[in-house]
């Protein structure tokens, strides 16, 4: 990517990590970039919103989990 | 190549994005997540099927109203600086981030999560107040749409699975969406078929057909919102209707106006719902597996939202009923109807409309008024006018029409309006004359602002009542001015009176003596010529030649249509010409009454001149009683007893005739005549002013026993008169003959004493000679034929005497039941010692 590219790429991350953080998402960058690759494919945004949304709450039954994990030695 | 670049891509990137994603979710201290974990692995394959379960988004895509979304909820948590901070960073997102194809689907994504996370947070719903970090929060969801979501620590799951069953059971009533029921209705009320609710033709609504599985209530409120539909239907086709006929000149200005009112009526509608369309199309969307997306936009919202246009609707349609067949004045008379209305919203609706639709009729009128001028191409003013000859113009030429005549205005301003824009019109046709247009500007100037196009309207009825009442007292006041000025009104009248009224009496005493001769003569020896020019003379021996020469003119002989037999007194009459404008008040039929009373009065008068000819023959009593010394006593005896009885009869007749007179001519003519220029004093219009002549000619036509009423009275009347004539020429012949008995006497008496004498009388005698041959009589044969000759002559006055009082009696005995008042008075005159009654106690 020439650094032209690369500038406006980083910016518009920036920018999108602004709002992100208005809005309280609790995306961090890389996450961010990912999915904004992920939507500039044509994914469906809501099914791409719905696997985060699974996949924290798989937070909690794997920290649910893990202190059992933890628990072994 | 590139295609399959991303097609490899994808799977890299999910692959990455789950590993961010639990990575996120360890605690701090544990180990790096192992990518080839079964965990992982089934994440992975979990996050793969919701992709695949979701390929279009539910919503269109539009980047704008889902910023403003954002922002809304944003600023109604009020965290409004942030709001602020936001719009900033979408404007330049939008504009500069020129690698981001897809933004919408990027700020969607943001929005979703925010409220994913948000709505996790503040979770648990009224119905399990028993979670421990439960915090009672205002959402305005239903609670069953996130039934499928609760993080609840039930155990055996038992309401979750309540829930979840409760869900698919409504899922699978409602075959349809809700929003698209939403959208279907807002479609309907455009008057478009929408994908699940069509009009049906029989019924003549919208409705969702039966083979769409709706619940029973969801169909209710869908049928009564899309009565709005219907209504709209109804209305947007009478406009196009109207619309269409136009360039049939069918429909009128007031129609004209009633659908431009209606059209902004209904753009102001087009406006609503445009307002609600994109709210329906802006939803707060949940991901989730529920039934019903929490849409801003309910069936329920939305009636609410619809009530207010519905009353206005259901109005316009009510209207648009009622008017579909009138026009003009009347569909302005039927709207007003409605407008008697004690709702507000109703009454401001309809004042506004009618506001519209009266403007052109107000300006008809205003034109009417000021200038006179219809300008009428539809037919839809009340006034009409029709093309009439000038002397018609005021009587006929326009009219009121009843059923253009709307209903604020009331019949008494209707009248007022009308003779207002008459008299303009007649000032100019008839009375040529221009100034009636600086009355009319005075009128404008003095009402300033409230006379400008338009400036008065419906509900300003008051206004619209000043304006006419001061245009009409201008505009009379200048026609009466006009009237009694420049066409000298009161001085005709006058002079009708005194002409065909005989009012001047040495001008009519002049005409009578000299037109008396040739009168006698039958009807068709005369010729009217010679006629003409006796009344010249009599006018020039009389007074009457100091009048005005313009009226003189117009004064003529007229010769009524007779038949054999008549004699030239019963043809001849005077005429009085009353030209334009005049002729208004002087019809033709007004004319042969003033006729009719001429020759009634003409016939009195010729009676009294009659009996004033026969007082000068009588009236030189010469007849001394020497002249009759010779004669025989029983004859003298006769001789006086026939004059005294001729006198006595005369003397009644005379006091018959004479008591007439005088109350024709003081109690009715002159009475009426004050009365009349009382009247014409106060009139203020022309209409006053044809009222009081009319009330004038009635009274003397009743008074004077020409009405209907009175016709056996008058039929005897002309009997008497008749008799008096025949009493006349008896008298006449009477005495004419006593003068020749008195020529005879004195004349037989002196001739032995003066045979000089004689002789120049013989020559005297000699003429009279070829009418009796008495000269060659002696005395006895003079006294014998005299008292033959008186003799007859007695029988005749007795006949006479008989017939004429008898006829009195009848007459005197018919006045008393008479209804009209004046004649008591003639009565009294005539009985005023009560001898009628005396001698006739049957009165």
């Amino acid at each position: 990517m020439d650094p032209e590219a690369a500038r406006t790429a980083r910016e518009s991350l920036d920018l999108a990590f602004h709002m992100s953080n208005i809005l309280d998402t609790g995306l961090d960058r890389h996450t961010l970039s990912v999915l904004i690759a992920l939507c500039d494919l044509g994914v469906n945004p809501e099914a791409l919103a719905a696997v985060v949304k699974e996949l924290r709450k798989e937070k909690t039954s794997l920290s649910s989990s893990l202190p059992a994990a933890s628990s072994l030695p | 190549m590139e295609e399959e670049e991303d097609q490899q891509k994808l799977p890299d990137l999910v692959k990455e994005l789950v590993q961010r994603l639990l990575s996120q979710n360890l605690p701090p201290n544990s180990p790096p997540l192992n990518p080839n974990s079964p965990e992982f692995i089934n994440s992975l394959r979990y996050a793969h099927r919701i992709l695949s379960s979701r390929l279009t988004p539910s919503v269109a895509p539009d980047a704008a109203a889902i910023a403003d979304s954002i922002k809304r909820r944003l600023a109604a948590h009020a965290r409004s600086s942030e709001a602020l901070s936001f719009a900033d960073l979408f404007s330049k997102f939008a504009h500069k981030a020129q690698s981001v194809n897809n933004k919408w689907a990027v700020i969607y994504l943001l929005k979703i999560i925010s409220e994913d996370r948000h709505h996790s947070h503040h979770q648990p719903p009224p119905l399990l107040p028993n979670l421990a970090f439960s915090q009672p929060a205002t959402h305005h969801h239903k609670p069953w749409t996130n039934g499928a979501l609760l993080i609840s620590k039930d155990p055996d799951n038992r309401r979750d699975v309540a829930f979840r069953d409760f869900v698919a059971f409504v899922r699978e009533e409602n075959e349809v969406s809700e929003e698209a029921l939403v959208r279907d209705v807002l479609y309907a009320c455009q008057g478009v078929d929408g994908k699940f609710v069509k009009f049906e033709s029989e019924s003549k609504r919208y409705a969702v057909p039966d083979s769409v599985r709706v619940p029973r209530a969801t169909r209710s409120i869908v049928h009564s919102l899309c009565e709005l539909g219907v209504l709209f239907r109804n209305v947007s086709g009478y406009i196009s209707q109207s619309m269409d006929r136009f360039p049939a000149e069918d429909v009128g200005t007031v129609g004209q106006a009633f659908c431009s009112a209606l059209q902004d009526e209904l753009s102001e509608y087009y406006k609503l719902l445009a307002v609600l369309e994109a709210q329906s199309s802006n939803p707060i969307p949940l991901v989730s597996e529920s039934a019903t997306s929490g849409n801003y936009l309910s069936l329920r919202r939305l009636a609410v939202w619809l009530a207010e246009p519905m009353v206005k609707m259901r109005l316009m349609a009510d209207l648009v009923e009622k008017c579909r067949v009138l026009r003009g004045g009347a569909m302005a008379g039927a709207i007003h109807l409605h407008a008697q209305h004690g709702d507000p919203l109703v009454h401001e609706f309809m004042r506004r409309l009618l506001q519209r639709v009266c403007s052109s009729l107000f300006e008809m009128v205003r034109r009417w008024v000021l200038e006179g001028e219809l300008e009428d191409i539809f037919a839809e003013f009340f006034i009409v006018g029709q093309p009439v000859k000038a002397e018609s113009l005021w009587r006929e030429g326009y009219r009121l029409h009843d059923a253009m005549l709307p209903l604020f205005i009331s019949p008494s301003l209707a009248q007022r309006i009308l003779r207002t824009g008459k008299s303009i019109n007649f000032l100019r046709v008839c009375c040529e004359d221009r100034g009636w247009a600086d009355a009319a500007t005075e009128v404008v100037d003095d009402k300033g602002a409230a006379s400008r196009r338009g400036g008065f309207g419906y509900g300003e009825t008051d206004t619209l009542e000043f304006l006419v009442d001061e245009a009409a007292k201008r505009i009379d006041k200048h026609l009466l001015d006009v009237i009694f000025k420049r066409y000298k009104f009161k001085e005709h009248c006058l002079a009708i009176k005194r002409y065909l009224l005989l009012g001047q009496g040495d001008f009519v005493q002049y005409l009578m003596d000299i037109v008396g001769p040739e009168l006698s003569e039958p009807a068709n020896t005369i010729s009217s010529f010679k006629l003409s020019g006796l009344l010249e003379t009599a006018i020039r021996a009389s007074n009457a030649q100091y009048d005005d020469p313009d009226i003189l003119d117009r004064l003529r002989v007229k010769m009524m249509p007779h038949e054999s037999g008549d004699r030239g007194w019963d043809v001849f009459s005077l005429e009085y010409d009353a030209r334009v404008p005049l002729d208004t008040v002087f019809t033709e039929s007004v004319m042969a009454r003033y006729l009719r009373i001429f020759n009634f009065l003409w016939k009195l008068r010729r009676v009294e001149h009659a009996l004033t000819g026969t007082w000068k023959t009588m009236k030189p009593n010469c007849i001394t009683s020497n002249s009759f010394t010779r004669l025989q006593h029983a004859v003298k005896m006769q001789l006086v007893s026939t004059l005294r009885r001729c006198q006595v009869l005369w003397v009644e007749i005379n006091h018959f005739i004479s008591n007439l007179q005088y109350y024709i001519m003081f109690e009715v003519l002159e009475v009426s005549w004050s009365n009349f220029v009382s009247e014409m004093e106060v009139a203020e219009d022309l209409d006053d002013l044809l009222a009081a002549h009319e009330k004038y000619l009635h009274s003397i036509v009743e008074k004077s026993l020409l009405g209907e009423l009175s016709q056996s009275l008058s039929k005897s009347l002309f009997v008497i008169f008749d008799l008096i004539l025949r009493f006349r020429s008896r008298a006449d012949r009477l005495y004419e003959g006593i003068h020749e008995l008195q020529a005879r006497m004195t004349e037989s008496s002196s001739s032995s004493r003066d045979q000089n004498k004689s002789r120049t009388r013989k020559q005297l005698t000699d003429k009279s000679a070829e009418q009796g041959s008495w000269i060659a009589d002696g005395r006895k044969a003079l006294t014998q034929r005299a008292g033959e000759f008186l003799r007859n002559m007695g029988q005749d006055l007795d006949a006479i005497a008989k017939e004429y009082s008898s006829l009195q009696e009848e007459f005197i005995s018919q006045l008393p039941v008479q209804q009209h008042v004046d004649l008591k008075f003639l009565f009294f005159r005539l009985d005023f010692n009560e001898f009628y009654r005396r001698l006739c106690p049957s009165m």
